[in-house]
C-alpha cells in the first residue's frame, strides 16, 4: 500500500474533512466561519492571507480553510486546493455589479483537477439585506444547473443572523460522508 | 471560544507536515507571506534555466491558443442560432482552459508576463461577451420587487440605456436590475443629493456614476457601495458592515463603518471611522483622516449600526499591493492636521 493510501485511510478513520471556503472579497466568508464557530463577528477585518479553524461537528473533525478573496490574492487560491473534500463558495447576494465576476471565478475553479472530487456548497449570503437576490436568481446567474462535474447545492443564508448556516454545512457533510466514509 | 487557527499546515514538496501551535493571526499572515516569498525565491534560484524554458513554452503555447480563439471569434459563421450557440460554448470552454493554463503557469512567470497574459484574457473574454450579446441576446430574468419603494433616482429614464460605464462585471441583466430595485443614486451630475434616515435604514445603498455631486445620507445603511465616482463629496452616517469603494477619483468620502474596502481609487480623501480595518487595492494617492462629520441623531445611529464610537482604527490601512513588512505603502498617506476639512456644511440645514 502506498503512503498516500495509508494517509488517506487514517484521515477517514478519524472522520476528518477538509473544507475550503472561497469567493470574492467582501462575500462574508470569514463572517460565516466565525459565526458558525460561535465567535464575535464585529471585529473581522478583510482577510490578508488565510484563516484556519478546526472544529468538531456531528462527530466529524472539520478543518476549514478560509482564504482571502481580494483580486490580488486570487492567484494564491490554488495553493489550498490539495485534498479538499468540500468547496464552500460564498456569494454576496446583494452585490449585483460583481455577479458576473463571481460566475467567472467559480467556473474557472470548477475546471481545477485538484478540486475534481470535491462537493460544492454555494452560500447565497446576505439574505438579510433588502436588495439581495434570492438563491434562485443566484443559481441562474451563476449557471449552477450547467454544473455536471460536481455534486452541488445552493443555500440562501445570512452570516449576520446565522440563518441557514447549519442547513448548508449539514448538507455538505452528508454528501461528503456518503462519498468517502461508506467504502470502509 | 479560545482556540483560533490552532493548526498550521505548511505544504512541502514531500507530503504534508502538521504543526500544532498557538500563533496570533498576524504572525500567521506574515509567516504565510514570508513562506510564499521564500518559496518563490527558492524556485527562482533552483530553476532559473528551467524557468526560462517553461516561460518560453508558456508564451508560445499561450499565444497560439489566443490567436486560435480570436480567429474563431472573428471568422466563424454566427448566422445560424443553434450553430452559433455551439461555437460560443466551444469558445467559452477554450477561454476557460486557457485561463487555467495561465493560472497553473503563474509560479514561473514574471509579474509582467502575468499582467500581459491577464490583459489578453480580459480582451478575449470581452470579445466573447460582445459576440454573445450580439448573436444571442440574453433573456432578462425577473427580480422580486420587494425593495421597489426605496428607489430614488434623479434620472430614471437614462438607467437602462446607460451602459457607457466600463464596469468589469456589469452584464446587461444585472445592470437593468439595478435601476429598478436598488436604494441609492445613480447617473447624476452637478447635483445635491440627500436621503433621510428612514429611507436608508438597514438597507444596502448604492451610489454609482456620479460626477461633481454632493451627497448626504443622514442615516445608517447596512452596507454602502460607491462606484464610478468623480469629483464628488459623499457623507454618510454609520454603516453597520462594510463600505465598498471602486473606481473613485478626485473625491472626498466621509463615513463610519465596520470595514472599508477601497479599490481602483485615486486622488481621494477619506475621513473614516472604522472599527475593524480599512484596506486599499490598486489605489494611488489616497489620503486618510479621522471621521469628523456630525448631525443630530448620529449617536443613536452609531448604536443602531452596532459600531463602537470609541474605537477608530483609521490609521491601520492594509495595502493589498504592498505586502512588504517594515516599509510603508506609497499608495496612501495621512492628511496633515492643518489640511483637514473641519466644516461639512455644503448645503443649508436639512
Ligand atoms: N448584512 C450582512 N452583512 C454581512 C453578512 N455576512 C458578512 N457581512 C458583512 O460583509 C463584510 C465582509 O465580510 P467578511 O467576512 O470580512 O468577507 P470575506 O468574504 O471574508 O472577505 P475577504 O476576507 O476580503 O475575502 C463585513 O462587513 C461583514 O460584516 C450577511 O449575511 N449580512
Ligand atoms: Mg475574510
Amino acid at each position: 500500500m502506498g503512503l498516500l493510501t495509508i494517509l488517506k485511510k487514517m484521515k477517514h478513520k478519524e472522520r476528518e474533512m477538509r473544507l475550503l471556503m472561497l469567493g470574492l472579497d467582501n462575500a462574508g466568508k470569514t463572517t460565516i466561519l466565525k459565526k458558525f464557530n460561535g465567535q464575535d463577528v464585529s471585529t473581522i477585518s478583510p482577510t490578508l492571507g488565510f484563516n484556519i479553524e478546526t472544529l468538531e461537528h456531528r462527530g466529524f473533525k472539520l478543518n476549514i480553510w478560509d482564504v482571502g478573496g481580494q483580486k490580488s490574492l486570487r492567484s494564491y487560491w490554488r495553493n489550498y486546493f490539495e485534498s479538499t473534500d468540500g468547496l464552500v463558495w460564498v456569494v454576496d447576494s446583494a452585490d449585483r455589479l460583481r455577479l458576473e465576476d463571481c460566475r467567472k471565478e467559480l467556473s474557472t475553479l470548477l475546471l481545477e483537477e485538484r478540486l475534481a472530487g470535491a462537493t460544492l456548497l454555494v452560500f447565497a449570503n446576505k439574505q438579510d439585506l433588502p436588495g439581495s437576490l434570492s438563491k434562485d436568481a443566484i443559481r441562474e446567474v451563476l449557471a449552477l444547473d450547467d454544473i455536471k462535474t460536481h455534486h452541488w447545492c445552493i443555500v440562501g443564508c445570512s452570516a449576520v443572523t446565522g440563518e441557514n448556516l447549519l442547513t448548508g454545512v449539514d448538507w455538505l457533510l452528508d454528501d461528503i460522508a456518503a462519498r468517502i466514509f461508506t467504502a470502509d | 471560544m479560545a482556540a483560533l487557527g490552532v493548526e498550521v499546515t505548511v505544504p512541502k514538496d514531500d507530503g504534508e507536515t502538521n504543526t500544532a501551535v498557538n500563533v496570533p493571526e498576524s504572525v500567521l499572515r506574515r509567516d504565510q507571506a514570508r513562506l510564499e516569498e521564500a518559496e518563490r525565491r527558492r524556485n527562482v534560484k533552483e530553476s532559473q534555466t528551467v524557468k526560462e524554458e517553461k516561460s518560453d513554452f508558456f508564451t508560445s503555447t499561450f499565444n497560439a491558443e489566443k490567436t486560435a480563439v480570436e480567429e474563431m471569434l472573428s471568422s466563424s459563421n454566427f448566422s445560424d442560432r443553434d450553430k452559433a450557440a455551439k461555437t460560443l460554448e466551444e469558445i467559452t470552454v477554450r477561454i476557460q482552459q486557457l485561463q487555467k493554463f495561465l493560472n497553473d503557469s503563474m509560479l514561473f512567470l514574471t509579474q509582467y508576463e502575468i499582467r500581459q497574459a491577464q490583459a489578453s484574457m480580459q480582451k478575449l473574454q470581452s470579445s466573447l461577451d460582445e459576440k454573445r450579446d450580439l448573436v444571442l441576446p440574453k433573456k432578462k430574468f425577473a427580480f422580486r420587487s420587494r425593495n421597489a419603494g426605496a428607489t430614488k433616482q434623479p434620472e430614471p429614464s437614462k438607467q437602462t440605456t446607460d451602459k457607457s460605464a466600463s464596469d468589469v462585471g456589469g452584464t446587461v441583466v444585472v445592470d437593468a436590475a439595478i435601476s429598478v430595485y436598488q436604494c441609492g443614486f445613480s447617473n447624476a451630475e452637478n447635483q445635491v443629493l440627500i436621503m433621510q434616515a428612514e429611507e436608508i435604514q438597514q438597507k444596502d445603498v448604492l451610489l454609482s456614476h456620479l460626477t461633481n455631486c454632493k451627497v448626504k445620507l443622514y442615516g445608517c445603511p447596512s452596507t454602502l457601495h460607491i462606484k464610478n465616482i468623480r469629483s464628488c463629496e459623499i457623507l454618510c452616517g454609520p454603516v453597520s458592515s462594510s463600505v465598498f469603494v471602486d473606481q473613485c477619483t478626485d473625491s472626498t468620502l466621509v463615513f463610519p463603518c465596520q470595514q472599508l474596502r477601497t479599490h481602483n481609487t485615486t486622488a481621494t480623501q477619506i475621513y473614516v471611522h472604522v472599527t475593524s480595518r480599512a484596506i486599499i487595492e490598486d489605489c494611488r494617492e489616497v489620503r486618510f483622516a479621522p471621521f469628523t462629520w456630525t448631525y443630530p441623531g448620529i449617536h443613536d445611529h452609531f448604536k443602531v449600526a452596532g459600531l463602537d464610537p470609541d474605537r477608530n482604527n483609521w490609521t491601520d490601512v492594509d495595502d493589498f499591493n504592498w505586502l512588504a513588512a517594515g516599509t510603508p505603502s506609497p499608495n496612501w498617506t495621512v492628511i496633515p492636521e492643518t489640511e483637514r476639512i473641519s466644516s461639512w456644511d455644503f448645503v443649508g440645514p436639512s
